[in-house]
């Protein structure tokens, strides 16, 4: 069967491999992605077509990157919430 | 996928002919071309081709229901088995100063120069999206968010789901969601084109979309879905995640007339091209006076004012999937007899094709309200204290006052002053209010529709930027 295990915040989540994440996510009703950095209200997945990067989560380490264009893979660990300080940031859409 | 790297030279491909974009649009074009033995190369920011339309279902939906659209499968393996390099994974965020080497990251974080004698922008089409008082709070999600997650990952969006907005992309939206499991408390729809009226008649000449349409109408009557028309959506409210929403009427929106309990709102009116790309390319862009949105200038086959550049599907301008396949192949086409060869007569039968769904598409948006006269009726309504810009959290108030007080109702300048639009969805999902905003500070005078294209077209990891300035290149001319 294609339900396998991923890890989110340190905690074990069913997932289907091979949909997306944020299918995973919805489907566990966590729908709390992150913060807006600038009011601090949550924020979830919003577009599904990666234009909104409210989906931006930490995968196997590597910061920002958008749950709506990636495919569950057994065993991937996730970390909602603010990037890793360590993680390379984006460039480009602040002035 | 990651392109191999003997297709890579020192970080640069070069193809005959270059898409953005692996939906329908590009997938068509790409196949004509490489079946005519042209080198082609697709690049597309998702994991798989296959766009909007065409995204392919998980393996568990696909073993358990089966292809939903098998053209779909079918043209994407066609399009590999010819031999086209598929860049999935890979974002074009950018364009260098020669106008024609397009810059890409690879899904590893890898800078990627891309050239092409021909270059076709295939890059579709988002949502069309207004801002109303807890719009920001999870689970208010566009409806094309809940067609995929139902369709091609068979996940309900929510238990309870309100779907709502303006368009006739809410029925199979909501029969989708029915499919999955999810309870569609109703379907509201800001106009009132399911009213026989004489606008209506003239879509009883088109059978073929009428009987679609009543497809989807049975299915929700059967599910005892009630579709309210001339309503939208005002508020929203939950604390982690929405739970209640609420309903007005679309001529008196400040007057509410019904909460219901939810734990999924999907929102949306319509879809608006995405045009950055062509913009960066220095294609010339014209707004459109029904729908408010920029479109690039293009001809029958999709020539822009910059030669060897071609925009097709979606990102030219709304039509739907079959009018976004046609102007695929109908540039494809164009390319080939430019260059010599081609068959004339395809030419004459895919113009006439795409003649006819344009006609089609105005037929169908015709029992709609105008995007233009949706703007007029939502903006004027929206309380001062709502947040439009969800990147920077910036209010209709904020707008307002940076629009008349400093801006002198430019677009641009009440981006800057407010900050509306300056987040990493570069004012995609407020542009739309932001702009009807600005519109009401001066007096509703038209001015410029969308903020200006800015590169990179998405934020690009900084590592990509390191490595593009190691590889310098060293006049690998395409
Ligand atoms: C979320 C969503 C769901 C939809 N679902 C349906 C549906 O179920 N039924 C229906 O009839 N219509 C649907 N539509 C409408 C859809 O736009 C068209 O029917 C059709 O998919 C348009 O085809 P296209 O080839 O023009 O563009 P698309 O199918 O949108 O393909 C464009 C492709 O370009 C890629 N792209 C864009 N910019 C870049 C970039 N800078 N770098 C790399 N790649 C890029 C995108 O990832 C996408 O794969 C949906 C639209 C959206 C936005
Ligand atoms: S949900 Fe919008 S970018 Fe992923």
């Amino acid at each position: 069967m294609s339900v396998t295990r991923i890890t989110v915040d340190g905690e074990p989540v069913d997932a289907t491999a091979g949909s997306s994440l944020t299918a995973a996510f919805v489907a566990a009703r966590r729908w709390r992605l992150r913060d807006n950095p600038v009011s601090g209200e949550p924020r979830g997945p919003f577009c599904g077509m990666g234009v909104c990067f409210e989906c931006e989560v930490t995968v196997d380490g590597r910061p920002g990157v958008r749950a709506c264009l990636t495919r569950v893979v057994p065993g991937m660990t996730v970390e909602t919430g603010a990037p890793v300080e360590t993680g390379p940031p984006s460039v480009g859409t602040r002035p | 996928m990651t392109v191999s790297h003997d297709v890579l030279s020192h970080g640069v491909l070069s193809r005959d002919v270059l898409v953005v974009g692996g939906g329908p649009a590009g997938l068509s074009a790409a196949a004509r071309l490489a079946a005519a033995g042209l080198t082609v190369a697709i690049a597309d920011e998702q994991p798989e081709l296959g766009g909007q339309y065409f995204r392919r279902p998980s393996p568990a939906v696909l073993r358990a229901h089966g292809d939903h659209r098998p053209e779909g499968g079918r043209l994407i393996a066609r399009v590999r088995e010819l031999g086209v390099d598929c860049l999935t994974g890979h974002l074009v965020w950018g364009v260098a100063d020669d106008g024609r080497t397009l810059f890409a990251t690879a899904p590893d974080g890898a800078a990627v120069r891309l050239r092409a004698r021909h270059v076709i922008v295939a890059t579709g089409a988002y949502e069309r999206t207004h801002p109303f008082p807890g719009w920001q709070l999870p689970g208010v999600t566009t409806p094309g968010f809940a067609q995929h997650l139902a369709a091609a990952d068979g996940t309900p969006v929510g238990r309870r789901v309100l779907v709502a907005g303006s368009g006739p992309f809410l029925l199979p939206v909501a029969c989708s969601l029915l499919d999955a499991g999810a309870e569609v408390i109703g379907v509201a729809e800001a106009g009132h084109p399911y009213t026989p009226s004489l606008r209506a008649t003239a879509a009883l000449r088109h059978p073929a979309r009428l009987r679609e349409l009543a497809g989807y109408m049975a299915r929700l009557a059967r599910a005892r879905v009630p579709i309210w028309q001339g309503r939208v959506v005002t508020g929203a409210s939950g604390d982690d995640s929405v739970s209640a929403v609420t309903l007005a009427a679309t001529a008196d929106p400040s007057r509410p007339v019904g909460t219901f309990a939810v734990d999924a709102v999907c929102v949306g009116y319509g879809f608006r091209p995405q045009t950055e790309l062509a913009r960066l390319l220095g294609c010339e862009i014209r707004a459109d006076a029904a729908t408010g949105d920029a479109a690039p200038v293009t001809d029958a086959f999709g020539r822009t004012s910059r030669p060897g550049v071609y925009v097709v599907g979606e990102a030219a301008g709304i039509g739907g999937v079959h009018l976004a396949r046609a102007r695929g192949r109908l540039t494809a086409a164009h390319i080939l007899a430019a260059r010599g060869g081609g068959d004339r007569r395809e030419i004459v039968r895919l113009a006439a094709r795409t003649r006819a769904l344009g006609r089609f598409t105005a037929l169908g948006e015709a029992l709609y309200p105008s995007p233009a006269a949706l703007q007029d009726a939502l903006v004027s309504a929206l309380p001062d204290e709502t947040v439009v810009c969800r990147c920077e959290a910036v209010t209709a108030s904020d707008v307002r006052a940076a629009a008349t007080d400093r801006a002198g109702g430019d677009l641009n300048a009440a981006k800057s002053w407010s900050r509306a639009g300056m987040g990493p969805c570069q004012g995609r999902f407020c542009g739309f209010a932001v702009a009807g905003l600005v519109r009401a500070a001066r007096g509703g005078e038209r001015g410029e529709p969308v903020f200006p294209a800015r590169q990179p077209v998405r934020p690009v990891p900084v590592e990509t930027l390191l490595a593009l300035g190691e590889q310098e290149p060293e006049g690998d001319a395409a």
